[in-house]
C-alpha cells in the first residue's frame, strides 16, 4: 500500500529520474539481446535490426510501462503540455491567430461580464438587500409607473400595512455649505430618522440617527457621507460632535456612513447626484393634510422576515384603494407600485447589459468556431503524424487527449491575454461611458471576474477542440497512410465540420450585425429628433439660495433680477434667461389644471401639465417659437400679474378647437385650494420642448414667469457666441460679488446635457457595432480559410480542367459556387435567428421595428459582400493554376 | 517453431515462477522463460516490463540496480515475502486450472 503510493510520488515528482531509469532498463534488454544474437553469429548490424524488429513499438512499451506504473493522468497531462507548447511554437502563424481570437472572445466577454457583475449581480451596501424594495405611487391615467410619494400617503401606508418591518421616506436637496473654506453647494438627503436603520447600515462613526432625532427640537443632526468626509474634512476621525453649517443652520456631526454607501434612485432624484450628508425630516403637520402637500418623497421599505414581494404588492394595492376611496380628490386613480431595490437601481440599463453580453457571447462562439476551423485545418496536415503516432501504439484516447490538450492551451494562453484585454477594455468602458450611466468605482476586475474568465476559457477550450480531436483521434490509419494524407475518411469529416463552422459564424455574424444595425439606424432616428428649441452655445448652470439668508420670495426675486442683466452684459453673452427645470436635467413638477371655461370636474379627473417658471426672454433665448399670442412682458416678469404661457401639446391635448387666448386656467401648484389660487390667464401658446430626453414627446406644459412662483433655485441658462464653457468663471465672478458665499452648482452646457440623455442608446450601440465587427471579421477569415484550405485540396483537379479547356472563368465560378452555398445558408439560418431574438432588442429601438427590411437587407448584403471577397481571393489563385507544377506538386 | 501466446495472466505466474529461484533483470526473466519452455514460450518485451512494474506496484516484487553479468547497471527484480505467497497461490490455482482442463478434454 505505501509502497504502491511512494512509487507513485516517486514517479510523479521525479519523472525525469524515473523516465532515464526505463530507458537505462529498455536499453540494457536490447544490448542483451544484440550481444545473444552477436554471439550466435550474426553481423552487429544484422543483430541490432532483428533485436530492434523484435522489440517491437518502443513507445507502445513506455506507454503501457506507465499505465502499468499508474501515475499516467497527471503526469501525461504534463507531458502533453510540454509537447503542445512545442507545436504552438513551431507554428508561430496558426497559433497567434488562434490566440488572438481566443483573446479577443475572451476578453470582451469579461469585461462585459465585469459591468454585469457590479450592476446586476453584486451585493448592494445595504443588509439583506433582497428584502429591501421602493414603493412608489402610480396614476392610471399617466404612464410613469415611479411617482413620487405624499407625505400623507406615506404616513397612511407607515401605519396601514402588515407586512413591511419598516418603511423610510426622504427627499433629496440641494444646500449651501459654508464655514469650510470657499461655500459649496452640496447634495443633502432629508430622510426620517428611521431611515439608516431600514438599510439596515451602520455608520463606521459616531452613533448614527436615533430615534429622539425624529422628534422636534432634536433634528439639528447630521450624518456625512464617507467620501465627502474624506474629501472636505481629510478623514479627520475627531469630527464627531463637531458642527457644520448648512444654509446657515450649524448640525452636529453624529456619523459618518461607511465607505461606498450612498442612496441615488434615478427616477426620484430632486438633485441628480448622489448624496453627500443626510439630515433627519420630520414630516411638519401641515403636511399630514392633502390639501397642502403634493408628490415628491422617495419610500423604501423593508420585508418582514418571510414576507415576498408578491404579498407587499396585494397589501399595498389594497391599502392604496382603501385611501382612493377615503379621499377621491386626491387619490382617485393612485395606486401603490412596490419594486425591488435592485431592479430599481439598475433601471433601464438592465435589458441592455444582458443583450450585450448574450451579443458578446455569440462573438466568444464565432471565435471558437473560427479557431475549431483552424485547428481542423492544421490537423490535415498532421494526419501522418498522429497515424504515425497510432501505428507506433498510441491509443486513440491518449490522441484524443493530446490534440484536446493543445486547444486547452490555446484557450489558456488566449484567455490571459483576453483578461489583459478585458481590464484595459473595462477602463475603456468606464470611460465612454458619460457620468450617470455607469458606477465608476464598483467596477473592478476582482477574483470573482477572473473565475468568470477561467470558466469561459476552459469552456471555450473544451468547446472547440472537441471536434478537431474527435475527428483527428479516429481517422484510419492504414488509409490515411496509403494516400499519402490526402483524401482520405477523416479528410472529409473535417471538411463537413469546417463547412459547418463556416455556416454557423455567417449565421452569428448575420444576428449581430441585425442587431447593431437595428440600433445604429434607431440612433440616428433619435439623433434626428428635433428637441423643439436650440441647444448649442448654451451654459446651464444652477443657483439656490439658502432660505435663511434669502427667506422671502422678495429676496430670491430681487437677487435673481440683479444677476441676470449682469450676466448678459459679460462679453461673448448674447442673452440670459432662467427656467426652474430645464430641458434634459431629468427633473419637472406636475399638477392639475382646471380651465374655467370647461365644466367642474374633481380634482383627479383634471387635466395634468407640467409647471416650469421661467425668467424674462426664455422663448427667445432658447429658440422655442411662439405659435400664437404673445411673450411675457417686462411687467409679468416683474410682479405677479396672474399670466401664464402654455404649449402646443396642452393645446392638442386639452383645448383643440377652442382658441386659447384669453382662456383662464388654475393652475393648483401652491396649494390644492382653490381660495389659495388665483387663475392665471393664458397669454401665448409655444412649439414643444422635448424636456425628457429626445425619445420621450412633450408633455403638456405650462409656463409662468418667475414672480408667479418663486424657486430659490433656479437654473441660469445662457446664450453664447462662442463656447460656453469659456464664461463660466466670468459668470462666477459675477454671481460671487453679489454674494461671496453663494456656490454655482451643476454647471453643464446643454450639449452634455443633451449628450448624456444619449448615453444609454450609444453605448449600447457602440458596444453592439464594435461586437458585430468583431464577429464579421472572423467569420471573414473562417470562410476564407475554409475555401483557400479547398483550393490548395483542389489544385490537381483544376489543373487538368485548365488542360483540358476549362475557363479561368469556370474555375471561379466553381469556387465561388462552393462559398456561395456556404453563405448563403448562414445568412438564411442568421436571419431566422436574428428575426427570432429582435424581440428582445426592441426596448432599446427608437422608431424603427426590431424586424425592419431595409436593416436585414442591407447587413444580409454586407454580410455576402464580405464573405464572396474573401472566397475570391482564394478563387482566383485556383484559376491560375499551371499543369506542370501541379503535377510537380503531386 | 511452434509459438503460444500466454492466456491472460499466466505471464505473472511465470515471472513469480522465475524470480522465486533467483533476483534476475528483466533480459534474463525472458530468456529463461523461453529457455526452460524448449523455446515455446517467447515473452515480448512489450508485455514483460509493464507486468514487473505491475508486479512491483502490488509489492509482490521489489527492483533494484544492481551489476549484471556482463559487468553492466542493471535493473533486477526479486521476490518479495508477499510475492512469494502469491506464487503459491497462483500455483495452486493454475494446477487446479489444468487438471480440470485436462479432465475435461480427456473425457469429451
Amino acid at each position: 500500500m505505501f509502497r504502491d503510493l511512494w512509487l507513485r510520488m516517486r514517479a510523479l515528482f521525479r519523472r525525469r529520474s524515473v523516465e532515464t531509469e526505463l530507458d537505462d532498463e529498455l536499453r540494457f534488454h536490447l544490448e542483451r539481446q544484440v550481444e545473444k544474437y552477436v554471439k550466435g553469429g550474426l553481423s552487429r548490424e544484422e543483430a541490432t535490426r532483428r533485436a530492434r524488429m523484435e522489440f517491437g513499438g518502443v513507445e507502445q512499451v513506455k506507454e503501457e510501462y506507465r499505465d502499468a506504473r499508474g501515475v499516467s493522468p497527471i503526469e501525461t497531462l504534463t507531458r502533453d503540455v510540454r509537447y503542445g507548447l512545442r507545436t504552438l511554437r513551431s507554428n508561430p502563424g496558426f497559433s497567434v491567430v488562434a490566440i488572438l481570437t481566443l483573446a479577443l472572445g475572451i476578453g470582451a466577454n469579461t469585461a462585459i461580464f465585469s459591468v454585469i457583475d457590479s450592476v446586476l449581480l453584486r451585493p448592494l451596501p445595504y443588509a439583506d438587500p433582497a428584502s429591501l424594495v421602493m414603493v412608489w405611487e402610480s396614476n392610471s391615467q399617466q404612464a410613469n409607473p415611479h411617482n413620487t410619494v405624499s407625505p400623507p400617503d406615506f404616513l397612511d401606508w407607515d401605519s396601514r400595512n402588515s407586512v413591511f418591518s419598516g418603511m423610510a421616506g426622504l427627499f433629496d436637496q440641494r444646500t449651501n455649505l459654508t464655514g469650510n473654506g470657499a461655500p459649496q453647494e452640496v447634495a443633502l438627503q432629508d430622510v426620517t430618522a428611521n431611515f439608516f436603520a431600514v438599510l439596515g447600515v451602520n455608520p463606521v462613526l459616531g452613533a448614527g440617527f436615533s430615534a429622539e432625532n425624529g422628534q422636534p427640537g432634536h433634528d439639528d443632526v447630521v450624518i456625512l457621507s464617507h467620501g465627502f468626509w474624506k474629501e472636505h474634512f481629510a478623514g479627520d476621525s475627531s469630527i464627531i460632535g463637531k458642527t457644520v453649517t448648512l444654509n446657515g443652520h450649524p448640525l452636529i456631526v453624529v456619523g459618518v456612513a461607511p465607505q461606498g454607501f450612498d442612496w441615488f434612485i434615478k427616477d426620484s432624484s430632486l438633485t441628480g447626484a448622489k448624496p453627500q450628508m443626510w439630515t433627519p425630516w420630520i414630516i411638519p403637520k401641515t403636511f399630514h393634510d392633502r390639501k397642502n402637500v403634493g408628490r415628491f418623497m422617495t419610500v423604501v421599505a423593508r420585508l418582514k422576515p418571510g414576507a415576498t414581494v408578491q404579498q407587499a404588492r396585494v397589501q399595498m394595492n389594497t391599502i392604496a384603494a382603501q385611501i382612493a376611496q377615503e379621499y377621491p380628490d386626491f387619490n382617485g386613480n393612485w395606486g401603490a407600485n412596490v419594486v425591488p431595490v435592485r431592479e430599481q437601481i439598475s433601471g433601464d440599463l438592465r435589458p441592455a447589459l444582458w443583450i450585450l453580453f448574450g451579443a458578446v457571447g455569440f462573438v466568444l462562439l464565432v471565435a471558437c468556431a473560427n479557431v475549431s476551423s483552424l485547428l481542423l485545418a492544421r490537423a490535415a496536415a498532421r494526419e501522418r503524424e498522429v497515424a504515425i503516432r497510432t501505428a507506433v501504439g498510441a491509443s486513440r484516447w491518449r490522441i484524443a487527449f493530446q490534440l484536446l490538450t493543445e486547444s486547452v492551451l490555446l484557450a489558456v494562453i488566449g484567455g490571459s491575454i483576453g483578461v489583459g484585454l478585458a481590464v484595459w477594455g473595462t477602463n475603456a468602458l468606464l470611460a465612454a461611458s458619460p457620468r450617470n450611466l455607469l458606477d465608476l468605482r464598483s467596477v473592478s476586475i476582482d477574483m470573482r471576474i477572473l473565475s468568470f474568465a477561467a470558466g469561459s476559457t476552459l469552456l471555450a477550450g473544451l468547446i472547440f477542440g472537441f471536434l478537431p480531436s474527435f475527428i483527428s483521434a479516429h481517422a484510419s490509419v492504414a488509409e490515411t497512410l496509403k494516400e499519402g494524407g490526402r483524401g482520405s475518411s477523416a479528410g472529409k469529416g473535417r471538411g463537413m465540420a469546417r463547412s459547418a463552422f463556416v455556416v454557423l459564424q455567417m449565421c452569428l455574424a448575420l444576428v449581430l450585425l441585425a442587431g447593431s444595425g437595428l440600433l445604429i439606424r434607431s440612433f440616428i432616428r433619435l439623433v434626428g429628433v428635433d428637441p423643439g428649441f436650440d441647444s448649442s452655445h448654451l451654459l446651464t448652470f444652477k443657483v439656490t439660495l439658502p432660505g435663511l439668508k434669502y427667506g422671502t420670495d422678495a429676496k430670491c426675486q430681487a437677487f435673481f433680477r440683479e444677476l441676470l442683466p449682469r450676466l448678459s452684459h459679460l462679453p461673448g453673452v448674447r442673452s440670459v434667461t432662467m427656467n426652474s427645470f430645464p430641458p434634459f436635467s431629468g427633473l419637472g413638477a406636475a399638477t392639475g389644471v382646471r380651465l374655467l371655461s370647461q365644466p367642474p370636474r374633481s380634482l383627479k379627473d383634471l387635466p395634468v401639465a407640467e409647471v416650469r417658471v421661467v425668467g424674462p426672454s426664455y422663448f427667445s433665448t432658447m429658440g422655442i417659437p411662439l405659435r400664437a399670442g404673445r411673450t411675457f412682458s417686462e411687467q409679468e416678469l416683474a410682479e405677479a400679474r396672474h399670466v401664464a404661457i402654455i404649449n402646443q401639446g396642452f393645446v392638442d391635448k386639452y383645448l383643440s378647437g377652442v382658441n386659447p387666448l384669453g382662456q383662464k386656467a388654475v393652475i393648483y401648484m401652491k396649494s390644492n385650494e382653490d381660495s389659495e389660487n388665483t387663475p392665471s390667464e393664458i397669454i401665448g401658446v409655444v412649439g414643444d420642448v422635448r424636456q425628457m430626453g429626445l425619445d420621450t414627446p412633450g408633455e403638456p406644459t405650462v409656463y409662468w414667469p418667475h414672480p408667479e412662483l418663486v424657486y430659490s433655485g433656479m437654473t441660469i441658462l445662457v446664450r453664447t457666441s462662442n463656447d460656453p464653457l469659456g464664461l463660466v468663471s466670468a459668470a462666477r465672478n459675477e454671481l460671487q460679488q453679489m454674494d461671496p458665499e453663494q456656490p454655482m452648482a451643476a454647471v453643464a452646457t446643454m450639449g452634455q446635457l443633451l449628450g448624456d440623455s444619449l448615453a444609454r442608446s450609444r453605448f449600447t450601440m457602440l458596444l453592439l457595432a464594435i461586437f458585430a465587427a468583431i464577429a464579421l471579421t472572423l467569420a471573414s477569415i473562417g470562410i476564407y480559410g475554409v475555401i483557400a484550405y479547398g483550393v490548395t485540396q483542389r489544385t490537381q483537379e483544376f489543373g487538368i480542367r485548365i488542360a483540358l479547356g476549362a475557363e479561368g472563368r469556370d474555375v471561379l465560378r466553381l469556387v465561388l459556387g462552393q462559398g456561395t452555398r456556404l453563405v448563403l445558408l448562414g445568412i438564411g439560418l442568421g436571419v431566422v435567428l436574428a428575426l427570432t431574438l429582435g424581440r428582445f432588442l426592441s426596448t432599446l429601438l427608437y422608431g424603427i421595428s426590431p424586424t425592419d427590411p431595409l436593416t436585414f437587407g442591407a447587413v444580409a448584403l454586407l454580410l455576402a459582400l464580405v464573405a464572396l471577397v474573401a472566397c475570391y481571393v482564394p478563387a482566383r489563385r485556383a484559376t491560375r493554376v499551371d499543369l506542370i507544377e501541379t503535377l510537380r506538386y503531386e | 517453431m511452434p509459438r503460444i501466446d500466454l492466456p491472460q495472466g499466466t505471464l505473472d505466474l511465470l515471472i513469480l515462477r522465475t524470480l522465486a529461484l533467483e533476483p534476475q533483470h528483466g533480459w534474463a526473466i525472458s530468456e529463461r522463460i523461453q529457455q526452460i519452455s524448449s523455446d515455446v514460450l517467447r515473452v515480448q518485451q512489450g508485455s514483460l516490463y509493464p507486468a514487473l512494474h505491475r508486479l512491483e506496484r502490488r509489492g509482490w516484487i521489489k527492483a533494484r540496480w544492481g551489476t549484471s553479468e556482463n559487468n553492466r547497471r542493471a535493473k533486477f527484480y526479486e521476490l518479495t515475502k508477499t510475492g512469494r505467497r502469491q506464487l503459491e497461490v497462483e500455483k495452486d490455482a493454475w494446477d487446479k486450472l489444468t487438471a480440470a482442463v485436462a479432465q475435461v478434454l480427456g473425457t469429451a
